[in-house]
């Protein structure tokens, strides 16, 4: 039979646990509020970018461009974007688990390397062969979900860009948890350079615009600039779906917990009763023998 | 003509104003009432915004793109 302090104990113990996870949740909630308003204050911004640059690519051959030209690929650029803490669930396990099948299978025989976003992507690199490249930002990688702002995000892209232009890389790729609602994530593979043109729609007036100084001028402006908003874009996505992933993942710890306590209040109740019973037992036996 | 200057981070300003001086890649200038559609390209420098009331706000940026049709302004802004 149970132990009546070990059970009590126990108990205990549950239930400090569940009061953790049920404060993580909460405060998870207000964090991923705040991360979902920044996606949201992006989002004029991006989809005017993406407006103007489809415009203008519509008219304009720019496949040739610094940051559009395809090579043959050989050196892979992996950028990885986790969370620096644990506790989400398959958060980061989903991403790690794609980030390195790309790297076994689809780049299999190329050069990987890996950029590390996150403090979970860099302990688990760590410890593979493949090479890790931006430690030395002069802003920590890790720290970047400190202080989620453009202007911090900005140097990163322009550093993927360098090593892309420089030939070190031919191809750079961006794995990260795409922000759908609360409870649902979805791990993205997202090429990032070579720059994909993006698909030529029909019907768009062109050329009722002055260009200034140019076209090719504005285009090759355009480009850094929406790469940056695109790692940007995919940071706070990464972000947002980080505290989405932990309030869920907390928010079963806690219904957990508390189906846990319940179970544990039974046990400890029903060895209370049989611990009474038997001191009955006993007084009434030695009762018993007295009068006997 | 109704302004808007956007960031990455935020809208910075939306309203209706007189006259915009933007700070272009080949040079500064000014864009009133009624300019024929323009997308043009920013340097790093000041915009400076004048209203109706003859009220001037000035805002720094680090580059960025401006679009101008029917009326409308939209300053995409690094700042």
């Amino acid at each position: 039979m149970a132990n009546l302090k070990e059970v009590r104990n126990r108990i205990v113990s549950v239930s400090s646990t569940q009061q953790i996870t049920s404060a993580m949740k909460m405060v998870s909630a207000a964090k991923l509020r705040r991360a979902q308003d920044a996606i949201t204050q992006m989002r004029p911004y991006a989809s005017k970018l993406k407006d103007i640059l489809e415009n203008l690519s519509a008219s304009l051959d720019s496949s040739d461009g610094q940051y559009s030209k395809q090579r043959p690929v050989k050196n892979v650029l992996l950028v990885v974007i986790t969370s620096n803490r644990g506790l989400c669930g398959g958060f980061n396990a989903n991403v790690l688990k794609a980030a390195s099948k790309l790297a076994r299978e689809d780049y299999k025989g190329n050069n990987v390397s890996v950029l590390c976003i996150g403090k979970k992507a860099s302990d688990y690199f760590k410890k593979t062969e493949y090479g890790i490249i931006g430690s030395d930002m002069p802003r920590g990688l890790n720290e970047l979900f400190d202080e989620l702002t453009f202007l911090n995000v900005a140097p990163v892209a322009e550093k993927i860009m360098q090593v892309f232009v420089d030939l070190q890389f031919d191809k750079v790729e961006l794995i990260y948890n795409q922000f759908k609602n609360a409870a649902v994530q979805i791990t993205t593979t997202e090429q990032y350079l070579p720059v994909q043109a993006p698909p030529v729609t029909e019907n768009k007036k062109v050329g009722e615009y002055i260009f200034e100084p140019s076209k090719e001028f504005i285009v090759a402006d355009l480009i850094p600039r929406s790469l940056k908003t695109q790692l940007f874009k995919a940071l706070l996505d990464s972000h947002a779906a980080e505290h989405g992933a932990r309030m869920t993942s907390m928010h079963k710890a806690t219904d957990n917990a508390g189906a846990l306590i319940k179970e544990l209040k039974l046990t400890y109740n029903k060895a209370r009763q049989a611990a009474i019973t038997n001191e009955i037992l006993e007084i009434v036996g030695g009762a018993e023998a007295l009068a006997g | 003509m109704h302004l808007e200057i956007i960031t990455p981070d935020k809208k910075v300003f939306s309203g209706d104003v007189d006259a915009i001086k933007l700070p272009g890649a080949e040079g500064s200038f000014g864009i009133l009432n009624n300019h024929a559609p323009i997308i043009a390209s920013l340097k790093k420098g000041t915009i400076k915004v004048t209203d109706a009331k003859k009220n001037i706000e000035t805002f720094e940026i680090n580059g960025g793109v401006v679009e101008v049709q029917n009326n409308k302004v939209i300053v995409l802004a690094e700042a």
